[in-house]
Order: C-alpha cells, then structure tokens, then sequence
C-alpha cells in the first residue's frame, strides 16, 4: 500500500490547509478527509486511491455536534448510529432516521458519519475495480453503459452512469436540508439539492460540487412543520444488508382525504438523489388514493431511460413510491 | 427396511436403548468459536513465520514472463518463486507468490513482480466459446462430446401424444463455495527435515505427502493438523495452489510461511459450482402421467467439466432421452461443491414436474407422487405438505394471483443421495488410570460435529457422558481418517471409532473380569460405573475401575466395517414464499426438510446440517451468481459485499425433520442431499404465490417483475 502520512489537525483551519490547494478534481495522490473511514478504507485498500496524506477531522472539537430544537443541526461527524437511535429525532425527521438505519450493518453504522455518507464515492462495479479505467477514474468510457449495468442508473445518467449509493441524501433533500462547506477562502452554505452533480455537470469524476480543499462541516434540516409526516423505503436486493437497487424518500401533509403537499425524492436511480417535482405537483390537492399514488409514480418515472439490464428499476421505483404513498396514508 | 443385526462383535444397539447417541448433544467447540477461541488455520502464528500472497495476470488469458526483482527488492520481502510458466487460462490463476514479514508488505511485494504480458483472445461464455473461430480452451476443443441416453424416438413419439408438453430452458449460474475460511495452509517448515502444515482442508491425509514432494521431504516426516477448518463444501481436497506456494516459499525462505486466499483469490481462482443451460421437452397426460421427458444439458465449468447430475432427476417418464455435454470456457474450473450437479438438475426437472402439474391441473404433491414409485418420496412429500400447511393452501393446482400487492406460495422438490463411507479409517480408543478416555482419529472436521460424534461413540460403549471422552482429530499422527466428502464422513469413521470403543471395552471388562469376579462377559458398563451384570447392585465408580489400570492404561483399534454403517437416502423439501407483487422482492417464510439417513447419531448435528443445507440452497435459489464482463473479462463481483449470500434477514423459519419411519439401524451421512431441493423448491413457490416462472437462478427482482409484467400482458 502507498505510504501515507496521518494528520490529526485541531481545527478546521488546520485541517483545510492540509488539503490540496488545486480546484480540479482530486488526483488519486491528493490527500483525503477521513472521518469513519467506511468508504475510504476500502478505496484504499482496493487501490483506487492512493492519497500521500490523510487528513483526521477526529481532534477537531465540535463537528459531532447534533443539536435538534425545532430544526436540526449535525455536524459532519455525527454517526449514523446516533441519528438512528435519537427518539425525538425519529418522531419528527422521521424519513432520516429511517434512512439512516437502513445503512450497511450495525457495526458499519456506529463508525460511519454523516459527512462520510454524503460524500461516498459510487458502488458501480467497474468503478470499484482496479482493472477497468473507466470514465470515473478518468478514463475514457462508461463500461456499464454497455456491459452489466443492473445497478446502474435508469434517470440522469451520461457520460457516467453511476447511481449515488448514499441513503441520508435523498432523505435530507426531500427535508430541504442545507449544507455547509467551508475552505480556506471562507465558509458557504448551500442547498443539498444543489450540492450533487450530474456526471453531464460539472467533473464526470465527482459526484458534488465540494471542491479538493473543501471540507464539509455539517448540515441543517428546517422543521417540516404541522402536519407533515414522512418516511424512507429502501430496496435492497439483501435485506440484511446492502445498497439501495432503488429508495423513496417521502414527505406528505395531509389535508382530510387529500394530499395537501409532498416532496418526493428517488435514491439509487440516478447519480444524485433525485427530486420528482412533477409528480409532487401533480400530488397536491388530489385525493389520497392509490390512483393518485399510482399518476404520480409514472409522473416521476417518465424520464427514464433504461440501459440492458436495469429497466426493471422503472416498476420497482413505481412499486416503492406506491407503497411509500400507502405507508403514509 | 432393516440393517442386519449381529449378535456378537460390535453393533449399534436398538435405538430406545441409547443413552447418548440419537440425544442432543451440543457441539464440542461451539463455545470455542463463539468466543473466537477456535485456532483456524487462518489464526495459526509461529515464530518467525511470513506471510505470503499469490501474484496472477489480470486479464483472462495472456502470454507471461514474471519477474520477481523488483518484489525481492522491497525490505521486508523475504522470499519469491514462480508458480507457472508460459500462458494463463482464467483470470486470478496464480503465476508467482511472494512472501514478507508482514500481510501489508507481502501485498507490496506481490504487486511489485513485475509482469509482462500479451494479452491472448478468450471466450469466457458459452457463446464466445462455441462462436465460430472462437480462441481454443482445451485441446479437445471447447466443448466435450455429446453423451446422450435413453430412447430418443420412443421420447419423440411419446411427447407427440402427450395431452400436455413444455419446451422450456432453464439456467444456472456458477455459484461459490464462499468457504468462510479461504483456501490455504501454514506451512511450518524451518529448513531441515520435517514439516508442519496446518491446513484449511477437507482430506487432512492427503497433505503429507503432497506437501512433502514441494518441500523435498520424506512424507513421513511431514504431519497435517486442522484443529478447525471454515467450510470447505468440495473444494478444498488438496493442497492446491495456495498450499503448494507456501510450501515453495517456506523451502526458499527456511522460515514457516502462511499463505491463505484473499477473499478476491478465492472468488477467482478456488473453485465453483458449475453453471448449466437445460432444455427440457416434457410431456404428460390428464390422468398426471408423466408421458415424456427430454433434456439437453450444457455443463458450465470453465476449463473444467463441470456436473451434469443423475437423468433423470428420480421421476419416471413413459420414455426419456438425454444428451449432456461440457462447454468450456476461460474461467476457473469447476470444483466439487455439495451434492455436485444435483441442484442444478432439480432446478430443472423439479420445475418442469410443476410446469406440467399445473398444464394438467393436477394437484402438485399427487402428480409428484404419481411419478415416483419409491414409497420413502411419497411420505416425506405427505410430511412436508402438512408441516408447510399445504392442505389448507388455496393454490394446490393453479397458481394464485395475490391481492395487487403481495402473494404467497408454496413449492416442492426432492432429492436423493449415497451418503456411505468407506474403507481407509482407524481409530483408537485408550482408557488411562486417571480414568481419561481419549478417542482418536485422524479425521478433519468438516465444520459438521465430527468432533462431537467422536466422543458420543466411545462414551456410549463406555458407559460414559460424552464430555467424559476426550475426542482428538484433525491431526494425521493420529489414526488415518478419510476425505470429508460426498456425505462419507459419518459413515467411515464411525465404524472405526465404534469397533475401537468396543475392543476397549472388551480389554477392560478382561482386566476387570478378576477384580469383580466374574466372567468378563458379565462386565456391564453403564452410567460411568462397572459391575457384574448380576450383582449390579454392587461395583465400582469408573473412576475406581480405572485406577486398577496398570500406568499404560488400555485401550482398543478398530478399522472400517461396512455393516455399521450404510447407503442411500430420500429427501423433500418444501418452501413457503411471500413475493411483493411491487417491488418483486421474494421472502422465503418457511422451509420444511423431511431426510432418511438411517440411524442418526446427534440429532442436534444433524439439524444444524440441514439447517444450513436449505440456507445454503436459500441463496443459491435468491442471491448467487458469479458475474463477469464478457468483454473486458473482468470479474465483477469477487467481493462478500457484491457476491451476495443470505444475512440473517433472509432466514426463514427452518423445520429439520428426521423421517424416524426409516427404521436402518446404521447411520448414513446427510452432508448434501438437503442442499439440493432448495431452489427447486422456492422457484416453485413463486410461481404458485403470483404465477411468475421464473426459469434461470438466481430469482432476483428484476426477474421476478419481468415474469409479472409478461403475465400481465399475456392476461
């Protein structure tokens, strides 16, 4: 394995000044930010990056900080264990605490982070092997656009067409969460919808906007207000444990018989989390029903385009959504 | 039917009268693993040892020079050898190995051989290989020949006058062994002239002297010892590549050298069940007659040849003809693995049974029964349908629909076995005057209770609790053992360990024959006392026999005798799924296993076996399947994250159930036949919960939702 040195800065100035200073995308030798280290280590060890330093955020005071008044603030530390396992949390950001508790294994959960989560990179089989040069390790081709695609995606894909593996984001989009990202120019905070890219955006070879001498701090989710319920169903090929082959990240408000409002997120279709907002249009004011459930599933799966093997992804998502709908109701 | 009984000389006495055999007996090293105590190979440390890794090309097929400079120039790399020359076959076939003081700088190491090669044309699908102009695999060409059987015409004319016929294919993937413990030894070698190798393996006697021809010793002065070992399911018989480089490198380095598998190697390069293809033409009449049956069997084992399986799968066809033959492809041979070929002809015949079932409405356990004459079927068939609650099952001969969001049904399959031993192991059973009994074999334990077995024999002869015995195996300065494999274990050595309880006994009841003056023939052991069997009112404490032992203490030998032991079971399965008609997801609820096997020993064993039997059949019917990228010849999923096998939300309520109307008084062994119906039986179910049929392994999701939407537009 490559030698790397082992930083534990003591504040976050510290830390991004150990961080590369280019603004491309990040070169397997540039240093990398470990937190619970469930995605980094096997990246490490599977070669695919070979950084000459790491940069510990674990001595920075602070960034495991969970803080849930009416609205909720995480730091990029807190570990999915803990947002899994907070009661108040669960009763009234319900679809994160779900999310949270359908990563990986209980072992996994108690180390890897919220920051982590966001920022992992893609499960796709090419990508994760050494062997094939693919257009994610700036290479020249998506191998799984013409070769076994069953993970990949069927919404927003080109020129790569990953799907992001992370559970929190879909369900902190549909919270309208935002994100805080700091370098040592200053600190932004931006929507998290905005905060993933499209392979067709930006690098092919990243998956969010965060630059390679940028940290993320942590996020903050704004209460849903009276009324609103939400929830998080994942499918996963093992239930026990694995990626999503397709999650829906629900949030209604119900008024009566009607769906007053919903935001609807799709994860594990696309390479970022994906907002339907035609069918959330289309579900407001309409009855609660299963026709309803049913429109807006097709409404949010209108756009895809299916590679070889993954069409059935298209009444999978739909099933989920319906079903996501009926939880709800 | 019954065993033969003999009066005199050892035998298995009538079952009501055991006291520790046919009982429960938790397994010896149970606490042991639980508590991370067990030593596997894996664990095994010696002073001084390195550790090696295998070095292969990464691509399937190539032209190769390797050299190892540039590896043996890292600090801390200590030793290098070339394991082949000239071309690879498949991907992850081991070229060199390297070894170094620590795993990371072994890793070093082997990335560091450098490597140059010319990548070579392969075919590593049975389309590429039987392409026209496709690269060669095996000299005979890339498929074997056709071995057909049975009557071809009499077939033809027979499914021309069918009521009803199918012509269906049904798929297999190659599936994994996914042996917990990797593939691989220590070899304890320190320069001079003897060896210790503590292997991962399923046949301990076979690694002397295959070891001993690597390192240049005399084999007798090379011993094998598996305290434990992680699973071996047929593939793990011989030293094999990650054996014969640690013995290489320990020779070059005079330092011991542990050299196991990474999870990648194994995926690679130890062995597979061999996939297949099946079209099978069926036919049969209203009255549920099983008129026809046709199969032709493409064998997917790489460079290997693969399993083909019994044809036919145990049904009685008015007529039959079969054709089988190997495809070969540029990937890793196949291997043994559980009941070779069996699942993989259940699948396909088991399916078509139903298939036809249904075809002519006839309930699926009468039109089983009315196609096999073997009454053992057609009880344990009757036993699974009551346990999975198939009387009051509303879909018995045609499929349900569900209620728009899930379905649930019900499956069956069956399946036979051999399950005999065999000649080749010894034990000795020796009583000393502290009053320890030890009893020894130089068996390995599969991971199936061996251990356990051991001391149960020899304490029930005894007169013993099974903790009294202390039971020492995996060791091959022991007795001989045999190979564990082909379900054998049980019934080779427990002959040798019961003739060597018995010879033991008789010595003692000699010795004791004077002290409680008696003839020796009254000498009863029972309940850890010894007494004349008239006078048992008076006696002795085994304790107080034994401390009339002279220091030596005594003991007795036994070999192999084939009437304690003995051959030939049935099997049936049967599964109850839920399949979520939205999502396609498919939840197993229920297995049920009915299983003859003669006299069973440890009752507890032997569910646990069969427990793990229709888990291991669970993820071959739901989760397995080896995935390449046939063009770039890559292996996609080498992994325990993307190969995926059962968690434990995917077990299901488990019911081992013991045909006790099989009344053989000698045990037979039950390793494989439950692994076998498994998939037959839960691709049966789905289709009886929603109607989907689903004809290739494993049924994923998108399978399931394809056979639903095709349904919906048939109407």
């Amino acid at each position: 394995m490559h030698r790397f040195r082992l930083e534990f800065p003591k504040d976050v100035a510290a830390a991004t000044s150990l961080l590369p200073s280019h603004r491309g995308p990040l070169t397997p030798r540039d240093a990398r930010v470990l937190a619970g280290g469930q995605d980094l280590l096997g990246e490490l060890k599977d070669h695919l990056v070979e950084p000459d330093t790491l940069v510990s955020l674990h001595r920075i005071p602070g960034l495991d900080g969970f803080e849930l008044g009416e609205d909720l603030r995480l730091g990029a530390l807190v570990t999915l264990a803990v947002i899994e396992r907070d009661t108040a949390l669960r009763e009234r950001f319900t679809v994160l605490a779900e999310a949270a508790e359908s990563v990986a294994t209980p072992q996994i959960r108690t180390q890897a982070t919220l920051g982590g989560n966001l920022c992992q990179r893609p499960r796709c089989w090419y990508y994760r092997n050494e062997e094939a040069p693919c257009i994610k390790k700036g290479g020249a081709e998506c191998f799984a656009f013409g070769g076994r695609n069953k993970y990949n995606a069927i919404l927003g894909g080109g020129p790569s067409y990953i799907v992001h593996p992370s559970d929190l984001a879909p369900a902190l989009v549909c919270l309208d969460a935002t994100v805080t990202k700091t370098a040592r120019e200053g600190t932004e905070t931006i929507a998290l919808e905005s905060f993933f890219t499209l392979p067709s955006e930006g690098s092919v070879q990243r998956e969010n906007v965060l630059r390679a001498n940028e940290l993320l701090l942590g996020v903050h989710v704004p209460a849903l207000g009276p009324g609103w319920k939400s929830t998080y169903l994942k499918f996963r090929e093992r239930e026990s444990f694995d990626f999503a082959l397709a999650a829906v990240a629900l949030a209604v408000r119900l008024d009566g018989e009607r769906i007053a409002e919903a935001k609807l997120v799709l994860g594990g279709v696309a390479p970022i989390p994906w907002r339907a907002r035609a069918a959330e249009d289309f579900v407001a004011g309409k009855p609660n029903t299963r026709s309803t459930w049913k429109a807006a599933a097709d409404l949010a799966l209108a756009g895809a385009e299916p590679l070889e093997h993954n069409a059935y992804k298209i009444p999978l998502t739909k099933g989920l959504i319906q079903k996501a709908f009926r939880k709800l109701a | 039917m019954k065993g033969a009984r003999r009066t005199d000389g050892p035998a298995w006495p009538e079952r009501d009268t055991l006291q520790v055999l046919h009982h429960d007996t938790p397994r010896r090293s149970a606490k042991d693993k639980v508590r991370g105590a067990a030593l596997y190979s894996h664990d095994r440390r010696v002073p001084g040892m390195l550790y090696g890794r295998l070095v292969s090309v990464p691509v399937p097929r190539a032209e190769f020079e390797v050299d190892l400079a540039p590896a043996l120039a890292i600090d801390g790399v200590v030793a290098a050898v070339k394991l082949r020359e000239g071309e690879t076959q498949f991907l992850g076939q081991a070229v060199a190995a390297v070894a170094a003081e620590t795993p990371e700088l072994a890793e070093d190491g082997a990335r560091a051989v450098k490597l140059t090669f010319r990548e070579l044309p392969f075919a590593i699908t049975p389309d590429q290989a039987l392409a026209e102009g496709a690269p060669q695999v095996r000299r005979g060409g890339n498929h074997s020949k056709v071995r057909p059987k049975g009557d071809e015409a009499a077939t033809e004319e027979a499914l021309a006058a069918s009521d009803a016929v199918i012509d269906v294919t049904y798929r297999v993937p190659v599936q994994h062994h996914v042996c917990l413990e990797t593939h691989g030894v220590l070899c304890d070698y320190r320069g001079g002239d003897e060896a210790t190798i503590y292997a991962s393996t399923q046949m301990a006697f076979g690694i002397p002297g295959a070891a001993a021809e690597v390192l240049g010793l005399d084999e007798k002065n090379v011993r094998c010892i598996v305290e434990h070992m992680g699973g071996g399911f047929g593939s793990k018989f011989s030293l094999d590549t990650p054996g014969r480089a640690a013995c290489l490198l320990a020779k070059q380095a005079g330092r011991p050298v542990q050299l196991l598998n990474t999870r990648t190697d194994e995926f690679r390069a130890a062995g597979n069940r061999s996939g297949s293809i099946r079209r099978v033409r069926a036919g049969a009449n209203e009255d549920g007659k099983l008129t026809a049956l046709r199969i032709e069997c493409e064998k997917l084992g790489g460079i290997g040849r693969g399993a083909g399986g019994p044809r036919p799968y145990h049904y009685e066809p008015g007529a039959s003809y079969f054709e089988e033959r190997a495809i070969h492809t540029h990937t890793d041979s196949s291997r043994a693995m559980r009941a070779p070929g069996h699942p993989q002809a259940a699948f396909a015949s088991e399916s078509a049974i139903d298939e036809l079932a249904y075809r002519v409405g006839v309930d699926l356990v009468a039109f089983r029964k009315a196609n096999l004459s073997d009454p053992v079927w057609h009880r344990q068939l009757d036993r699974v349908a009551a346990e999975i609650g198939w009387h009051d099952h509303p879909h018995r001969s045609a499929p349900g629909r569900g209620d728009g969001w899930i379905a649930e049904g019900i499956g069956f399959a069956i399946s036979a076995w051999g399950g005999g031993g065999h000649r080749g192991a010894e034990a000795s059973v020796s009583i000393r005057p502290d009053g320890g009994v030890a009893a020894m074999i130089g068996i390995q334990d599969l991971g199936t209770g061996v251990r356990t077995l051991v001391a149960m024999i020899a304490a029930e002869e005894l007169g013993l609790r099974a903790e009294d015995v202390e039971p020492r195996i995996g060791d091959t300065i022991l007795p001989p053992g045999v190979g564990s494999g082909g379900s054998v274990t049980t019934g080779s050595i427990s002959p040798p360990v019961k003739i060597a309880s018995y010879n033991a006994r008789k010595a003692f009841a000699e010795h004791l024959a004077s002290i409680l003056d008696c003839p020796s023939e009254r000498v009863r052991f029972q309940a850890r006392r010894v007494f004349d069997a008239d006078t048992p009112g008076r006696g002795l404490t085994w304790e107080e026999a034994c401390r009339t032992l002279p220091k030596t203490g005594i003991g007795g030998h036994g070999a192999w005798d084939a009437k304690l032991q003995g051959s030939g079971v049935h099997g049936a399965q049967a599964a109850r799924v839920r399949v979520d008609l939205m999502t396609g997801r498919v939840r197993v609820l229920k297995m049920v296993c009915c299983q003859d096997s003669g006299l069973v020993l440890n009752p507890l064993t032997w569910r646990s076996q069969v427990n793990g039997a229709m888990i291991q059949g669970l993820g071959q019917a739901l989760f397995e399947e080896r995935v390449l990228d046939a063009d770039l010849g890559l292996a996609l999923n080498a992994g325990l994250g993307d190969y995926k096998i059962p968690g434990t939300e995917e077990i299901p309520e488990l019911v081992a159930l013991i045909d006790e109307e099989d009344t053989r008084e000698f045990p037979i062994g039950v390793g494989e036949p439950p692994v076998i119906p498994g998939p037959a039986a839960i691709a049966n179910a789905v289709h009886n919960a929603c109607g989907a049929r689903v004809r290739s392994l494993p049924i994923t999701p998108d399978k399931v939702l394809a056979a639903l939407a095709k349904l919906e537009k048939e109407g």
